[in-house]
């Protein structure tokens, strides 16, 4: 079939992807800082994989969630556990683990077969608590709210020791991230989320089992978050509770608003956009800001993305991945665009 | 032999009676008309068949399959499918997306991946919509996003959903509600076609009544849950509660 | 495409250009960097306003007088919020970015936890990490022999705590409420030796980080008929616990690790902090020996308002000391092997703001030695002397 994506320009994917893989190299040679940089885009691939998925279940089914640090933190803990404790190999984790989070997808998808919205998101942010509470609980595994550090990701013999060496392999899993959602997304199964969050008398009208689909959607999203923690856990080699808290999840959502709900390319610039303007750019302009807003550090940033937020909310509902495709019909046309009316 | 039997149903909603003991029988191939007033519990019926409520009493059969006793997504599978009074599109979906949710039990999640080893060639589910799109001429548009589409597009994209599942009795609401008359005149020309071409029983609901008398084979009308009159249109037609209750100013006027 | 073709060229040429460089990270001919990552805007913001400006308050004077071999000391901040993974983030971008020589005073245990991997990558060594988790010091962990830890540890505070309340009453029966984490696990421990010790069992008491209730901690210890309790909290846990116990009419003695020795706790508990004591484990502010007497007079020249001055502003000011004494002690051109080396030369060596401080090749602890300072008509006065 021709689906949502098939008028867009193929030629250019492998361009695309040769551009990541070449990326590190043009920073090298730009920078001496470039570790730190592949570092701020190591964190950013990482989310961008969650955020696929929490697109998935928020985006396109329309579920909302206010736990998906949950399912990193999930994610991030199974396989530490698994691959530091228990002594299973990296490359078996990174499927056990992502399951497991998906699992827990499948616990919290059970309420959402009877509630909504704003009552949805007060329930998944509560399994958010539920499972910081849990992973502090079972200290002998977890280090209780110390944390634990986790060994490095060994891939066939082959240790990815460093922000360069991880940085390819982020990237390769957010490359296949992106063309797995993409393809559920035109498929079946993506229709029959759009459906569900667009009408579900028409979903069920044209035979889809509403409580499971819903049930699948969390499990997808849970499996897409708890490989993301598998990433997270074996790349920042350390891990605490404290960072898996309701503000990361709030982030996600923000991350996902602004790229564009219900488009994976949103989800990745979305995410791409906040890590990259909290890391690089207000840090930049954060000295020269202060003097005029006096704000203390911490609520700084919450201002500059509540301040973000709102104007693409106003001005952008369809978020960045929106604001691309105007672009593009603008080039397209150009010169021959039509006037915008004044009316 | 298919047929849909309706017995003895009735709903009432905290208090409120939608359905009061209605039984009607459909036959195989026949256009079947339900009008009346708003509130009459036209759309209410549509939903005991569709399985989105519990009637209280009563019972409806399918080729003798208890439809009361399946969820509203197995309704499909029996050879059921509907259309809405209010469009019930996923807007930002194209045009071929949204008539495939339609095909969603026909499909495998195989039908997925095929496309994707060889995107030249056309998966099965791509053939089927065109089929589809085809008989409602609206080809042209698959590529389009739902949204900002004309209504009368969006009505023929409902239609084609519901078409596309390969029904044997489709349920129609409201198929011609806010269209100006040429567009409500080929879809009288659609609805015949559908019974005439592919075989398919129709029960459809509609306010106006010169589609309703064109294209029916039998009328019912309700009024307040209960059936007022049945029969064939010019029967009904002239029927004098129905004149009264129904049409009354019109012919007075 | 002409334009690709450049753009790669130039970034070769850049490259080509970068490899050539030789420097030794974070050192100039007049400068050094010092990263130093803070709670800006967590819990304990007010900290992380007020220990960097002690700090930047001994860097200026040491600058002014010319700096370490003729190089002024200049000292990045970043903010963790109280949050490890921020602190990675931190200690990559001063590490990695901004190319600091060494890290200095990064405050928290977790967080300190969390960098570990960092500094073992990178050799980059930290000075008087703001903690006093009793295993920071502990030279067989990751990065151990890059951890120069200056205060002493929560285990050692529990142990002189126990030992002080039974020599002060034989009989006491002594109650702990901790915080259900790694400050906590470390506070447990020395709790655990000291019991094994004197033979006595403690009653234990946990409570969740953040938490504002206390009632039922107070309730129990009030059932188990405690006379002495050490709190291992920071600021708002002691000051919640003595006020519910006054109100519940129950009054034991209450004793406090190094965290709660923040003046605010007498403030804000007013009479029901009244007796309060506390560890301390560096020389106070108001003391008569030659840090101090430094720390009094810069405030004066600085014009420091009086509200800032304190233990915590003090202590930014007393670990200066330390990284710049390790300065000093490392070569005339620096590196990070030499600043080892050169803190691993301290022997009994006299701060002036410490007791004499000790690292060598198997010894990265600094103080192990403790004061207590008690609450005394809002005012906090030192009852004892150094307690090992």
């Amino acid at each position: 079939m021709k689906g949502r994506y098939d008028d867009e320009n193929l030629k250019w994917i492998p361009v695309l992807i040769l551009a990541i893989f070449l990326f590190p190299f043009i920073l090298k040679g730009a920078t001496s800082s470039y570790k730190y940089y592949l570092y701020v885009l190591n964190i950013a691939g990482i989310y961008m994989i969650l955020t696929i998925g929490l697109d998935l279940l928020s985006g396109f089914t329309g579920l909302m969630s206010l736990g998906h640090a949950a399912f990193l933190a999930i994610g991030a803990y199974s396989s530490a556990i698994l691959v530091d404790q228990v002594g299973i190999p990296f490359e078996l984790s990174i499927f056990i683990s992502p399951v497991i989070a998906g699992l827990f997808g499948l616990v919290i998808g059970f309420p959402a077969l009877r509630i909504e919205g704003m009552y949805l998101g007060l329930t998944t942010m509560g399994f958010g608590f539920i499972v910081k509470r849990l992973i502090i609980a079972l200290r002998e595994w977890t280090g209780g709210s110390a944390g634990m550090p986790v060994s490095k990701a060994t891939i066939f013999g082959f240790t990815i020791n460093n922000d360069w060496d991880n940085y390819f392999m982020i990237y390769s899993f957010v490359i296949i991230s992106v063309i797995i959602a993409r393809r559920i997304v035109i498929s079946k199964l993506g229709r029959a989320f759009m459906a569900i969050r667009d009408s579900e008398q028409a979903a069920q009208a044209s035979g889809i089992n509403l409580a499971k689909y819903k049930m699948l959607s969390f499990f997808i999203s849970g499996l897409f978050a708890g490989f993301a923690g598998v990433l997270f856990a074996h790349t920042s080699h350390f891990i605490s509770t404290d960072h898996f808290d309701i503000l990361l999840s709030i982030y996600f959502i923000v991350m996902v608003l602004i790229g564009g709900a219900g488009s994976i390319y949103g989800a990745v610039l979305g995410t791409l956009f906040i890590v990259l303007m909290e890391n690089l750019f207000i840090p930049l302009f954060k000295d020269g800001l202060a003097k005029y807003i006096h704000l203390e550090a911490g609520d700084f940033q919450a201002f500059i993305f509540g301040f973000i937020m709102l104007l693409f909310i106003i001005f952008q509902p369809l978020g960045l991945y929106g604001m691309w495709l105007k672009i593009r019909i603008y080039w397209k046309l150009f010169p021959f665009n039509p006037r915008r009316r004044s009316t | 032999m298919s047929n849909l039997s309706i017995q003895n149903l009735h709903i009432h909603f905290s208090g409120v009676v939608a359905l009061d003991e209605v039984s009607f029988d459909i036959k195989e191939g026949e256009i079947f008309s339900l009008i009346g007033p708003n509130g009459s519990g036209k759309s209410t019926l549509f939903n005991c068949i569709n399985g989105f409520c519990s009637p209280q009493r009563g019972s409806i059969k399918y080729n003798n399959v208890d439809l009361l006793a399946r969820r509203p997504h197995e309704i499909v599978k029996h050879g059921i499918s509907r259309t809405f009074q209010n469009l019930q599109n996923v807007p930002f979906m194209t045009l071929l997306d949204n008539i495939l949710l339609g095909a969603h039990h026909r499909l495998t999640m195989r039908d997925t991946f095929t496309r994707w080893i060889s995107r030249k060639e056309r998966g099965r589910e791509e053939a089927l919509a065109l089929e589809v799109m085809d008989f409602l001429g609206i080809a042209n548009f698959e590529k389009k996003y739902l949204s900002g589409q004309p209504y009368g597009i969006q009505k023929l994209v409902e239609i084609a959903r519901a078409l596309i599942c390969k029904p044997k009795l489709i349920l129609m609401d409201e198929p011609a509600a806010g269209m100006n008359d040429q567009e409500t005149l080929e879809i009288g020309k659609i609805i015949s076609e559908i019974r005439d071409i592919l075989n398919i029983t129709v029960l459809v609901v509609e306010h106006d009544m010169n589609l309703v008398m064109n294209i029916s084979d039998r009328i019912c009308v309700l009024d307040s849950g209960r059936i007022l009159a049945m029969g064939e249109p010019e029967e009904v037609k002239n029927h004098p509660k129905v004149i009264k209750v129904f049409l009354g100013d019109e012919v007075h006027a | 495409m002409k334009r690709y073709v450049s753009i790669i060229i130039m970034a070769a040429l850049a490259w080509i250009r970068c490899e050539n460089r030789v420097t030794s990270p974070g050192v100039t001919d007049t400068e050094i960097l010092i990263g130093n990552i803070q709670d800006l805007s967590g819990p304990i913001k007010e900290l992380g306003f007020l220990i960097p400006s002690g700090t930047n308050m001994y860097l200026d004077y040491i600058n002014a007088q010319g700096g370490v071999h003729g190089r002024q000391i200049k000292m990045l901040i970043e903010d963790h919020g109280y949050n490890p993974q921020k602190a990675v983030v931190a200690a990559k971008k001063l590490i990695e970015k901004d190319q600091v020589f060494a890290l200095y005073n990064v405050i928290g245990t977790s967080t300190t936890e969390a960098i570990r991997p960092i500094l073992e990558e990178s050799g980059v060594p930290l000075v008087a990490p703001a903690t006093m988790s009793g295993t920071m010091s502990d030279l067989s962990r990751k990065a151990g022999h890059l951890i120069f830890h200056t205060d002493a540890g929560y285990d050692v505070q529990s142990n002189v705590l126990v030992d002080y309340i039974l020599e002060q009453n034989a009989n006491a029966k002594i109650g702990v409420v901790y915080q259900d984490d790694d400050y906590g696990a470390n506070v447990l421990k020395g709790i655990a030796e000291a019991e094994e010790r004197h033979g006595i069992t403690i009653q234990r008491e946990a409570y969740q980080r953040g938490a504002t209730d206390f009632v039922g901690q107070t309730g129990n210890l009030m059932k188990g008929g405690i006379t002495d309790v050490i709190i291992g909290g920071i600021v708002r846990e002691p000051v919640t616990i003595m006020k519910t116990s006054q109100a519940m009419k129950y009054s034991p003695h209450f004793f406090g690790h190094a965290p709660t020795v923040d003046a605010r706790v007498g403030l804000l508990a007013g009479d029901a902090g009244e007796g309060f004591t506390s560890c301390y484990f560096a020389y106070l502010p108001d003391s008569d020996k030659s840090g101090p007497a430094l720390y009094r007079e810069l405030c004066e020249k600085n014009n420091v308002p009086e509200k800032m001055r304190g233990i915590y502003h003090y202590y930014g000011f007393a670990t200066a000391h330390i990284l710049v004494e390790g300065l000093r002690r490392a070569e005339e051109y620096p590196t990070r092997e030499g600043l080892i080396n050169g803190l691993e030369t301290l022997n009994n060596w006299e701060s002036g703001t410490y007791p004499p401080i000790t690292f060598n090749k198997n010894d990265h602890a600094g103080v192990e030695k403790i004061m207590l300072l008690q609450i005394q008509g809002g005012k906090q006065v030192a009852i004892t002397g150094w307690l090992e």
